[in-house]
């Protein structure tokens, strides 16, 4: 099997039918603190690592045409981590992320198929000219998406507040942009071979 | 599985070794890039990212803890050598001695700095080039001995420890 299924990933953030007030009060005025501070402190150091991981992969990749399955794994972890993460930044998920590249989380998901094998050939091109015919359409389109987010999100906050439901439709949209990005980062890390889609669709 | 000595756990054929665990022993020896990967230029980065995979996956199989700590231990004097290398470096950048009993800046052309800086590369090379081939080796399946390192790996990972199958017996306070 050369590359992975067009539907290789699945990611999805629970919609939850009533959101807390009090939870989405404190995200808001202390998150920064309680959430973002600890979890972007080890973020760091697991970000390094990740960096390293890829690096050898990227080798990996181009001699043997495999990722390393447990290279593989603890950069799904560290997506997973993220999205958990991101989940609570947005207001879209109640509770506290778990911090951990094992740890587990009741309101997102994360599944990303591994790759039996990937191409030498679409390893170089990522890599030499990624930035132009990947990055730089896929971010220049995101870039919009993500402020029209930053306004839906805005007044998510207020609709929380006082009905304490998020509009669905809101709530999809945003999850489309995490679904998004995600993909992007997968394809620009190696770890897939599949064109991102300019859609943040399943 | 071969049945090489009493004292030593019976060493895996490449067929025995799944590819995963084949992956996992070759990413040891790709540590020696974890300095230009992190973007941070300090021979340090590289042993503390063969310290940290090697504590991860030890308790995988024994070929990766062969693999793992021979790479581990194989850093160590490279490691050494850089990081004199850098600090030297450094010092004559930065802290320009006329003194004559100045270890570091002896002769007018440094040649003891030139003479550090050339055998450091070669021991580089020579690292690289066997951690490469190890690399190789280790995808394979197969064990590739460095030389000193080799055997102190092999003992590390397959001694049978005396203590290894005790039972630990609980008793009441006498």
């Amino acid at each position: 099997m050369r590359s992975t299924k067009p539907n290789f990933m699945k990611l999805n953030v629970k919609y939850q039918e009533s959101y807390s007030r009090g939870e989405l009060i404190l995200r808001s005025i202390l998150g920064l603190f309680y959430i973002m501070l600890p979890h972007m402190f080890i973020l760091i150091f697991v970000q390094i690592w990740a960096s390293i991981v890829t690096f050898i992969a990227w080798w990996s990749i181009l001699f043997t045409g495999r990722y390393p399955e447990s290279f593989f794994e603890f950069m799904v972890g560290l997506n997973r981590w993220s999205l958990r993460l991101n989940a609570r930044i947005y207001n879209l998920s109640d509770g506290y992320p778990a911090f951990g590249i094992n740890a587990t989380d009741e309101y997102s998901s994360l599944e990303i198929e591994y790759p039996e094998s990937l191409s030498r050939g679409h390893l170089l091109l990522k890599t030499f000219f990624g930035a132009f015919y990947c990055a730089l359409p896929h971010v220049f389109v995101l870039y919009f998406r993500m402020i029209w987010g930053g306004i839906l999100s805005f007044l998510a906050f207020w609709a929380v507040l006082f009905t304490g439901e998020y509009p669905k439709s809101w709530h999809e949209f945003n999850v489309g942009t995490l679904r998004w990005s995600t993909r992007l980062n997968l394809y620009l890390t190696f770890m897939t071979d599949d064109y991102p889609p300019f859609s943040g669709k399943e | 599985m071969t049945e090489t000595n009493t004292s030593y756990h019976p060493v895996p054929q490449p067929d025995d070794i799944p590819t995963r665990e084949r992956e996992d022993a070759m990413g040891g020896y790709l540590m020696m890039f974890a300095a230009m990967a992190a973007g941070l230029p300090l021979p340090i980065i590289n042993l503390i990212a063969a310290l940290v995979y090697f504590y991860v996956n030890k308790a995988k199989s024994r070929f990766i803890k062969f693999h793992a700590y021979q790479s581990l231990i194989s850093q160590i004097p490279t490691t050494m050598l850089n990081a004199g290398l850098v600090f030297w470096t450094l010092r004559l950048f930065f802290y320009q001695s006329n003194t004559f009993d100045d270890v570091f800046s002896i002769g007018s052309e440094y040649e003891i700095y030139w003479g550090y800086l050339i055998m450091t590369f070669v021991a580089n090379l020579f690292y690289f080039i066997f951690s490469l081939i190890a690399a190789f080796r280790a995808r394979k399946g197969q064990f590739y001995y460095f030389l000193f390192f080799g055997k102190m790996a092999y003992h590390y990972a397959y001694h049978i420890n005396s203590n290894e199958n005790r039972v630990v017996e609980n008793k009441p306070p006498s």
